[in-house]
């Protein structure tokens, strides 16, 4: 059997300037359905990104869904609103009850509970003039190809990590190296 | 007056403005609010269209978006995100205006205004909405819907004129244009010994100021004091033009107050306006009739070309043999072409994003240039891409924005009936019955000024 693990963006912070174009082309493309175009202008509802640029000291960088190959998000959800799609953990928002035990559950904090909007509106709660809530993360831009955030940055501070690749390069490199000093 | 600005609550210390800004005006340190310095800061509102600092209601909460929506002179039924970078918003003198009865209203919209507007509505980037932009403009009630289309090819006709005499009678060469504000205000700033190279001209948007108060207040039997003149602009410097003491050649002010595209967009939401459901109407005549020469002055090469067109034949008193002229179009920060107009090989330089001019004089003052004329615009690819125009909200879409938006407004000349400013009826009646000549008398006490001035 193959071990495969599930792929996720990662960010460098000796490249990432804190300008949140990531952020911003997350809540674009994942927004569509609430009629957010190319512009500014098209927007109705308040931004929502799926991943944070953080400040932390000195550094500042994006953080985002590790896709873990655990998922204690998945463990955790009651409703079994999370699932695992080609690695890939996804949430299902229209089974989300929003109970925040994921939130807890995640030790990145990428995960957050944001209301629910359909075709630019609030969704209320049935009976109700509460606003429905559900969990929300990255889930990879998995009709998209390469992931907005990635694409959007102006440094290249972003990128999307295939575990299997990455370590097949450094063992690679580490093989050159070691030939080398068997060569000296 | 201020016209750019950051916040200082969102700013991120990012300095993704600092890299855009062609003038070196925005200062910090990385990782802390940038500050503008407003004796560098030519206007051009780039840094307002690079922002991506926004305010985030769930960080910031509710109050605080509607706290910066009111300082910023927003609209409150404004939902959009905001940015630390903004331009000041001038709509609220607008709506006073418009529902004063005393005020005959009118208003002109730039070019490249009708290859944005519907952006900011969900169509495709770069729909051509000529028609729509008139209705929509006619729905806030406007008394006049005149062009500032009209007001391009009034420019053409007097700065082609200025080029020729300049050429015929060994005047300053090269001469460059000075519709855009930013670089006339960059070349004042920076290099003010050269300011002879300048056309006298106007932008077509005081052109177009200055003749709606005069001869449209008297075509409209109205006075001149009553004229309120609206400019709608896809550029943040209007609005500092219009507030120059240069600008106030009618006798008022010629242009009262200058709004970007966006801000156009904002003010039909507020008033319920759906700009895409709006019927095709016309502009209001003469004052907005114009040409396909007027329609390009909204992309880089496109007043170069419009005055070539023109210059061809006040040169050779023959018709060009080909209006589009391929040889100054392309998106180059500084490209050049040889045009033969009759004996004459009429030597132009095009610079688009104002970084660029800087080589250009530099080579002028050293003797190293040899142009007869070149077209200086601030924004990347020229008023398509200018910092009033609809915002992008991924970077990403820039290049087919932009390129877009270019091919709207070349399909539009492409489209329309006529072609060379000076085949515009309108034109040649304004100087028939009022502006004599080109040049002329009332058309230089009007339509020219001097910048730089003391």
């Amino acid at each position: 059997m193959r071990n495969e693990m599930g792929s996720f963006v990662a960010a460098d912070n000796t490249k990432c300037t804190g300008c949140k174009a990531c952020e911003m082309a997350c809540f674009a493309v994942h927004n569509q359905g609430n009629h957010v175009g190319n512009t500014v202008g098209t927007v109705e509802l308040p931004i929502t990104a799926r991943l944070y640029v953080t400040r932390a000291e000195e550094l500042c960088m994006p953080v985002q869904c590790r896709h873990c190959d655990n998922s204690p998000c998945l463990n955790s959800c009651t409703a079994g609103a999370i699932r695992r799609e080609e690695e890939k953990i996804i949430i299902d928002e229209d089974k989300c009850i929003g109970c925040k035990n994921c939130m807890m559950a995640c030790p990145f904090g990428a995960i957050e509970l944001v209301p629910v909007y359909r075709a630019g509106k609030e969704v209320l709660l049935p009976g109700s003039t509460e606003v429905r809530k559900t969990a929300s993360k990255c889930d990879l831009c998995v009709k998209r190809g390469i992931p907005a955030c990635v694409n959007a940055c102006p440094n290249q501070a972003l990128s999307l990590v295939t575990p299997e690749a990455e370590l097949a390069d450094k063992r690679i490199q580490a093989a050159l190296a070691l030939a080398l000093t068997n060569q000296a | 007056m201020t016209v750019i600005a950051i916040d200082k609550e969102l700013c991120t210390g990012c300095q993704e403005c600092t890299k855009v800004c062609p003038a070196y005006a925005i200062e910090g340190e990385p990782g802390q609010p940038q500050t503008i310095n407003t004796d560098r800061c030519v206007m051009c509102g780039q840094c307002v269209q690079k922002c991506k600092a926004y305010l985030s209601v769930w960080e910031h909460g509710k109050e605080a978006y509607e706290a910066k929506k009111r300082e910023r002179g927003l609209p409150q039924s404004v939902r959009e995100p905001l940015f630390a970078a903004y331009n000041v918003c001038h709509l609220n003198e607008l709506k006073d205006a418009l529902a004063d009865p005393e005020k005959y209203t009118v208003v002109q919209a730039a070019p490249a205004v009708r290859v944005g507007i519907a952006e900011d509505f969900g169509m495709e980037l770069g729909t051509l909405a000529p028609g729509k932009l008139a209705a929509a403009l006619r729905r806030l009630g406007f008394d006049k819907v005149y062009d500032a289309n009209f007001a391009a090819d009034l420019t053409i006709m007097e700065e082609g004129t200025e080029l020729v005499q300049r050429v015929k009678d060994g005047g300053v060469l090269p001469m460059f244009t000075s519709c855009c504000p930013a670089w006339v205000t960059f070349m004042e700033r920076n290099y003010p010994e050269i300011s002879d190279h300048l056309s006298s001209c106007k932008s077509p948007q005081q052109m177009g100021g200055a003749v709606f108060k005069s001869y449209g207040a008297h075509l409209d039997d109205v006075d001149g004091s009553r004229v309120y003149s609206v400019a709608v602009m896809p550029c943040t410097c209007k609005e500092f033009e219009c507030n120059r003491v240069e600008m106030r050649d009618s006798g008022w002010k010629d242009v009262d107050v200058a709004i970007t595209t966006r801000e156009l967009a904002y003010l039909l939401k507020e008033k319920g306006i759906d700009f895409n459901s709006l019927p095709e109407e016309e502009f209001d005549m003469p004052l907005g009739d114009y040409t396909g020469a007027g329609a390009i002055f909204g992309v880089t090469g496109g007043v170069m070309e419009a005055a070539i067109r023109t210059g061809y034949e006040l040169i050779t008193g023959e018709a060009i043999p080909d209006v589009k002229v391929e040889a100054v179009r392309g998106t180059e920060g500084f490209r050049t072409a040889n045009v033969k107009v009759g004996d004459l090989t009429l030597k132009v330089g095009i610079v688009t994003g104002l970084k660029n001019v800087i080589p250009v004089i530099e080579d002028m003052k050293a003797g190293r240039l040899d142009l007869h004329f070149i077209e200086v615009m601030t924004c990347p690819e020229g008023c398509v891409s200018g910092g009033g125009q609809p915002k992008l909200l991924m970077d990403t879409l820039v290049p087919e924005a932009y390129g877009k938006r270019r091919a709207g407004l070349f399909a539009h000349d492409e489209a329309l009936p006529l072609r060379k400013s000076h085949d515009n009826p309108a034109i040649k009646k304004i100087y028939e019955e009022f502006l004599e000549k080109p040049n002329g008398n009332i058309a230089h006490h009007l339509l020219h000024t001097k910048y730089c001035g003391d």
